[in-house]
């Protein structure tokens, strides 16, 4: 069932419909697993598609989709280490959790169990829970329909004893043959003696010997925390437009956004892997301004660079990396400025980025030189206000003129060594007073210095300007205004 | 036999062992906070955490943020109210108002943002100016669209002030009058003043206050322009007779 639990995690609108996962391309197709509504209709595992299409006209069929698995899992697992740190994976859909030291938090295992499929459901994840001491016996539990299962210590061995013997491996030929020797449950295997069990069927049988009668000392394993998290799927048809990609990522950045939750992190870096049709692939990261976890900035991101650089090919598959951080924390000032909350500065910044773009937002930063219009802008990162509210200093009343950038070209003429008039876009007129020239040159070592010749002109009609003439060309700007 | 020990000069002296101290000094509590929270407590009764919370936030939005320049404050009441918001139109002197009540804020520990339409604001004076640049975010947006939700986000995210500067007209593109509304609420909402300076009235009723800056004289001496003068006319205020005006003078940052 892990398959189509994964399919329909990615999505969510077939929940309702008769859906089967299948394996395997034209006649070799055969059905997985099926939705309860494919089921009632006799849709079965091993069926042919064209079997089971025979049965069910309209049934949807969707292939097994790795990335859909792999990230259900890790969903899954993460979850698990919402409840506890010491979390196995044992892959397709399972996983071993060691709730030893967690009695205080709930009532009993069983609340424990519930929280655990509350919370699996929120992910939209429908599991089973058992709960016992050994894993053999806590997956057999879990296995089990009415869920949650849970085992009373010591009493392994009593539990596992009516179940058929299918249930202690599935997968195994030996069960059936234990069958053929008139072996009906677990409990009829434990029953026997270890010895004779062990001289018909060698290690393999006193193996089953020991699950059967309880006892299963594989320890857990726990594994390491992932560096990322990673959400993607494949798509059933190539999208060639950017809208409908876009829709999905949306569902596949939620998905990621609250498993980050989940663990407390933030997004500080998105990595796009994106399946081209016929083959290639196409790879691109965004780094965000600061961690966050807002959809909607992200996904603008995301809608920036994809248009910004196109893939250049239909879109058959994609995965999305998004690398962890914690998010920015703050101590607020009781008596002085209130802080901006570093996570909602973050995502304004990240979302006016998006919107205006790079180097269009952030902090002004000073540049040596001498070029009027020199700036820069440096990222936003104010620091802590102060404890205690302070009166401002009297302003210095300095006159701070509009910089163009860039500057106006404008037609001069001139008198002497004087401007007397102006002309260039939204400036026209007669000087009334005019002073100067100052001259600036910068970078001489260079191949092309800056070299200018600076006046201040008011017109008649009103504006105060700041004019130059640059010696490489003798052409005239303005570059800055005063006074509006 | 009794024997007098001496201390002889190529003898070494045993450094004396420090004595372990279980508890260190507590730190002497600052009395500038003490004295805030006492003033409190004597002014509104305060009788536990939650109050004094409650009074800190309720006097946080009485405040004013003031321009530093007194022709100004004066026209004003003290400054830019916060939750509300303030326009400055007109072709005289806009941008030196806009960049001396950014250096007023930022001297004090806010958090301000500049949105300047025209790309017109220079570090290097904005410095001079007494602005502490790395409390001040910048955003250069190019349309008064995208100038006006800049704004709303900004003021949404708790910037204490938020300038809205359109630059030098014709304005680039327009925004329905009902974008003042959401603005103004969003203020009052938040807390955080906002000054919005454009060169003819834009806001509508929506501001609290409106000042009209008239056409700018320069001031020269000597063949030199050592600076401005212009005067404030208050067109608007809800709580004040309109009409007032002053005269402000600006000086050139090199000659001062």
């Amino acid at each position: 069932m892990f398959p189509l639990a994964a399919r329909l995690r990615s999505e969510p609108e077939l929940l309702q419909e008769a859906v089967a996962i299948v394996e395997g391309n034209g006649n070799n197709a055969h059905v997985v697993t099926a939705t309860r509504r494919a089921r009632t209709k006799g849709v079965r595992g091993g069926m042919s598609l064209a079997q089971a299409r025979s049965i069910v006209p309209k049934l949807i069929a969707r292939g097994r989709d790795a990335a859909c698995e792999h990230t259900a899992q890790d969903a899954l697992l993460e979850v698990g280490e919402t409840f506890s740190p010491r979390v196995e994976d044992a892959s397709d859909g399972l996983v071993f959790v060691d709730i030893s030291g967690t009695e205080r938090h709930y009532a009993s295992e069983e609340e424990l169990a519930k929280a655990a499929i509350r919370a699996l459901d929120a992910i939209a994840l429908p599991a089973r829970v058992g709960i016992a001491a050994s894993k053999l016996a806590s997956r057999v539990a879990a296995e089990l329909p009415q869920t949650p299962t849970v085992v009373p210590p010591g009493e392994e061995a009593k539990f596992l004893a009516p179940l058929p013997l299918a249930r202690l491996s599935p997968a195994l030929e030996a069960a059936a043959m234990l069958q053929r020797f008139g072996l009906e449950s677990i409990g009829d295997l434990a029953r026997l003696p270890e010895s004779e069990i062990a001289s018909r069927l060698g290690e393999l049988g006193r193996e089953l010997h020991f699950a059967a009668r309880g006892v299963d000392p594989r320890p857990l394993i726990p594994r390491a925390l992932p560096p990322d998290f990673r959400e993607g799927m494949e798509l059933e048809w190539p999208l060639v437009a950017l809208e409908p990609f876009l829709f999905i990522a949306n569902a596949a950045l939620d998905r990621l956004s609250k498993r980050m939750e989940v663990q407390g992190f933030a997004c500080k870096r998105i990595e796009l892997t994106l399946t081209l049709e016929p083959d290639g692939y196409d790879a691109r990261a965004i780094d965000l301004p600061a961690p966050t976890r807002d959809v909607k900035t992200m996904l603008t991101l995301i809608r920036l660079d994809l248009e910004k650089r196109a893939p250049g090919a239909p879109v058959i598959g994609f995965t999305c990396v998004a690398h962890p951080d914690r998010p920015r924390r703050a101590q607020l000032s009781l008596f002085g400025p209130a802080a901006l909350s570093p996570e909602r500065l973050a995502t304004t910044i990240a979302r006016l980025i998006s919107m205006l773009g790079e180097g269009r937002v952030g902090m002004p930063v000073t540049v040596d030189g001498y070029l009027p219009e020199r700036h820069a802008v440096g990222d936003f990162a104010p620091p802590p206000p102060p404890d205690t509210r302070r009166t401002p200093p009297r302003a210095r009343g300095l006159l701070a003129g509009r910089t163009f950038r860039p500057p106006i070209p404008v037609e001069v003429i001139t008198e002497g060594d004087k401007i007397a008039s102006l002309r260039g876009e939204n400036i026209e007129g007669t000087v009334r007073v005019c002073s100067g020239p100052w001259r600036i040159e910068e970078g001489w070592w260079r191949d092309a210095p800056a070299q200018r010749e600076y006046w201040d002109v008011e017109l008649w009609g009103g504006g105060i300007y700041r004019v130059y003439q640059a010696a490489a060309n003798n052409d005239w700007f303005v570059d800055a205004r005063f006074g509006v | 036999m009794a024997a007098t020990a001496r201390c002889l000069e190529s003898q070494f002296r045993l450094p004396q062992p420090a004595i372990p101290v279980l508890v260190p000094p507590l730190q002497p509590v600052d009395s500038g906070v003490f004295e805030a929270v006492q003033a409190l407590k004597k002014a509104h009764r305060l009788s536990s955490g939650s109050e004094l919370i409650e009074a800190l936030e309720r006097r946080r939005r009485d405040k004013i943020v003031p321009t530093t320049l007194a022709a100004i404050d004066i026209l004003l009441d003290g400054g830019l109210p916060r939750g509300k918001m303030t326009e400055i139109s007109g072709r005289g002197a806009r941008f030196p108002v806009v960049v001396a009540t950014l250096a007023s804020a930022t001297s004090i520990g806010e958090a301000a943002a500049l949105i300047d339409i025209g790309d017109a604001f220079d570090p290097q004076i904005g410095q001079a100016a007494g602005i502490d640049l790395d409390r001040m975010l910048w955003v250069r947006p190019k349309k008064l669209k995208e100038a006006v939700t800049a704004a709303e986000m900004l003021v949404a995210t708790g910037f204490q002030l938020v300038v809205l500067d359109t630059g030098l007209p014709p304005l680039r593109g327009r925004v329905p009058d009902a974008a003042w509304v959401r603005l103004a609420r969003a203020a009052e909402a938040h807390g955080s003043a906002l000054l919005v300076s454009a060169p003819y009235p834009i806001t509508g009723t929506t501001s609290e206050a409106m000042l009209r800056a008239e056409t700018a004289r320069g001031r020269w001496s000597g063949g030199l322009l050592i600076g401005i003068e212009t005067t404030m006319r208050l067109e608007k205020h809800r709580r004040k007779r309109p009409g007032q005006h002053a005269r402000l003078a600006f000086e050139v940052a090199e000659r001062t």
